[in-house]
């Protein structure tokens, strides 16, 4: 059994190295390749661990002694900071963007997908065609829209733009996912046992459709822990801030010095999203692939 | 099959309504908040646009538009921002794919693999941003290595304090987060690969670079045209890592468009009318890379 696997790998690599060789300088490569990603962080990571008059000492240390290293800095931000108000209207944000988006794309998604309305080319063409312009680009008419809607200083008009800028990406992968993976035969039973386009929406697109749903429900979760621009012009008040620009705004209160205090902020902020791809790792593949393979 | 799929369809066309509950929130929504703005954003371009009450914004035709093309900031900013594109769009794509061929041919801890090299894309920018600004500094870990471990350089470099050292750090910051995406829309890619392909290959007699450049990438090219273009977009989306960076700074030398249509919109002495146009610039620019990607790649097509 052994033996006739090897063969067929053998096939496979029908070059003159050896298969254990050629592995073991992937393994070496990508190892080595993960120092660039790894050292930053822990960089990160150390530095939080440092008292701000320690930060700057030359040379910098990547590993300092256990005595160097307190907890004081994390102990600051959680007791004196707003911390937890900023994570959680992140979290608010993020949870009504994620809902708006997914009720309204998957709807929109079902509608280009497979219902009959006409000129749905063109508009499902302008709705993609949103996507090639910056997200900062109509900034302008849309801070005009926020005010007239009173919704500057408010976490609904993050909400609301966040969602109305995720919409585009999550309805193209949708209508995809919709159109490759759900028979058509499906719908056509629903109608036939006197279902309407509601229940087949309901009963039919939306569980079928979950696993894309989850997909652009993380990507456009992640959003409101990402994006800055918006929501700094928005957000003017500090107990309605949100990660990003707590964080922005933390720096600059602090003379842009204080990095202890600064980078135990980041790693705690870091926290939750960590979790929240572990928890959905293969997830964020399906999403990702999903619409790569259909570009 | 296709009969019943057509009474399927003449049916539904009796319960209109019904289509337009599902199809119309969106639609609304979309409009409201995105299609109004924009069109607003586009006519805004051609008026001396005035901010507030009792302000009368007169048209003033093209002039945003001369007087964006004329001021040697907007210029450099969109230099800049070509500067990223050009830099961080290949070389992202080049690093994402070689780590996931890599990866694609082991066996154990590609899931640990796949989860460090991403990690930088989960992390926000804003956060990376304000790391990298630490690591750049003078005293900061990139000059140590630089200067006292390998010794390449005798002078630590105020590495954001002149403009194309800044637009450098800018850009490795930019393809240190963008790697991790990469990696892991190519390995779907690569895993979608039918192992057929390189049993005949191999068969054929081609060795593995053979492989790799007349089965493998022919196969992928779908991803790596949605990558292009998705990271062409991405580069020119470019405003929390200068903000961050270099906030422009020095002397507006390292400006992006965003951060100086940003700049405009917000700081005392800017211009609406001229933010819009500069806006309606970007967009052009966008738009033209992509249809251009997809005349070239539809041409390579049918060849």
């Amino acid at each position: 059994m052994k033996n006739k696997k090897r063969r067929t790998l053998q096939v496979y690599f029908k070059s003159e190295h050896n298969i254990d060789l050629s592995k073991v300088i992937r393994y070496v490569v990508l190892t080595a390749g993960l120092l660039f990603t790894i050292v930053p962080m822990g960089y990160m990571l150390i530095s939080s661990l440092k008292d701000n008059d320690k930060i700057f000492s030359y040379p910098p240390k990547l590993f300092p002694k256990l005595a160097e290293l307190s907890t004081g800095n994390y102990s600051y931000i959680l007791l004196n900071e707003n911390f937890f108000r900023y994570l959680l209207n992140t979290l608010f944000v993020a949870t009504m963007t994620v809902l708006i988006a997914a009720f309204l794309s998957s709807m929109l998604a079902y509608s280009f997908a497979r219902l009959k309305i006409p000129g749905k080319k063109i508009i499902f063409g302008m709705i993609i065609s949103v996507m090639l312009v910056p997200g900062l680009a109509a900034i302008i008419p849309q801070f005009e829209l926020a005010v007239k809607f009173g919704l500057h200083n408010s976490l609904w008009g993050v909400i609301l733009f966040y969602s109305a800028w995720v919409i585009p990406f999550s309805t193209f992968l949708l209508k995809g996912y919709i159109e490759d993976n759900i028979p058509i035969e499906l719908e056509e039973a629903t109608y036939i046992d006197g279902g309407s386009v509601f229940s087949i929406y309901r009963y039919v697109i939306l569980p079928l459709a979950s696993p894309a749903i989850a997909a652009v429900s993380i990507l456009n979760f992640l959003f409101p822990f990402e994006e800055l621009g918006w929501s700094q012009a928005i957000l003017k008040t500090d107990e309605i801030r949100t990660m990003p620009v707590a964080i922005t705004m933390f720096f600059q209160a602090h003379n842009r010095t204080d990095w202890g205090y600064v980078f135990a902020m980041t790693v705690l902020s870091m926290v939750p999203v960590v979790i929240f791809y572990l928890m959905l790792q293969k997830y964020f593949v399906t999403g990702l692939s999903s619409g790569a393979t259909k570009g | 099959m296709e009969a019943i799929a057509k009474s399927f369809k003449k049916k539904f066309r009796k319960v209109d309504w019904r289509i337009y509950v599902i199809f119309l929130p969106g639609i609304l929504y979309v409009s409201t908040f995105t299609f109004y703005p924009l069109i607003k954003m586009m006519v805004m371009s051609f008026f001396d646009w005035r901010i507030g009450y009792q302000q009368v914004s007169t048209f003033v035709g093209l002039e945003n538009y001369i007087k964006v093309i004329s001021d040697p900031i907007a210029r450099m900013a969109i230099v800049n921002t070509l500067a990223y594109a050009v830099i961080t769009v290949p070389m992202q794509m080049i690093i994402g794919l070689f780590i996931a061929v890599l990866i694609h041919g082991i066996r154990r801890f590609t899931v640990s693999f796949r989860l460090a090299y991403y990690l930088p894309v989960i992390t926000s920018w804003v956060v990376v941003a304000l790391l990298f600004r630490y690591i750049y500094s003078n005293a900061g870990l990139l000059n140590y290595f630089l200067v006292d471990q390998i010794g390449i350089i005798k002078e630590p470099i105020g590495w954001l304090s002149t403009r194309w050292p800044a637009l450098f750090a800018a850009m490795l910051l930019g393809i240190w987060k963008g790697v991790g995406w990469n990696m892991i829309i190519f390995l779907a890619a690569l895993q979608a690969v039918p192992k057929v392909y390189y049993e005949a290959a191999s068969i054929m007699g081609l060795n593995k670079r053979q492989q790799f450049f007349r089965v493998t990438l022919p196969s992928i090219r779908g991803t790596v045209i949605f990558a292009f273009i998705m990271l062409c977009i991405g580069a020119f989306n470019t405003y929390t890592p200068i903000a961050v960076l270099t906030a422009g700074n020095p002397a507006h030398q390292t400006e992006v468009v965003l951060t100086w249509m940003y700049y405009q919109t917000f700081s005392t002495s800017g211009k609406v009318g001229y933010a819009a146009a500069l806006s309606v610039l970007v967009t052009i620019m966008i738009v033209t890379i992509t249809v251009f990607t997809f005349i070239v790649s539809s041409k390579r097509r049918g060849k």
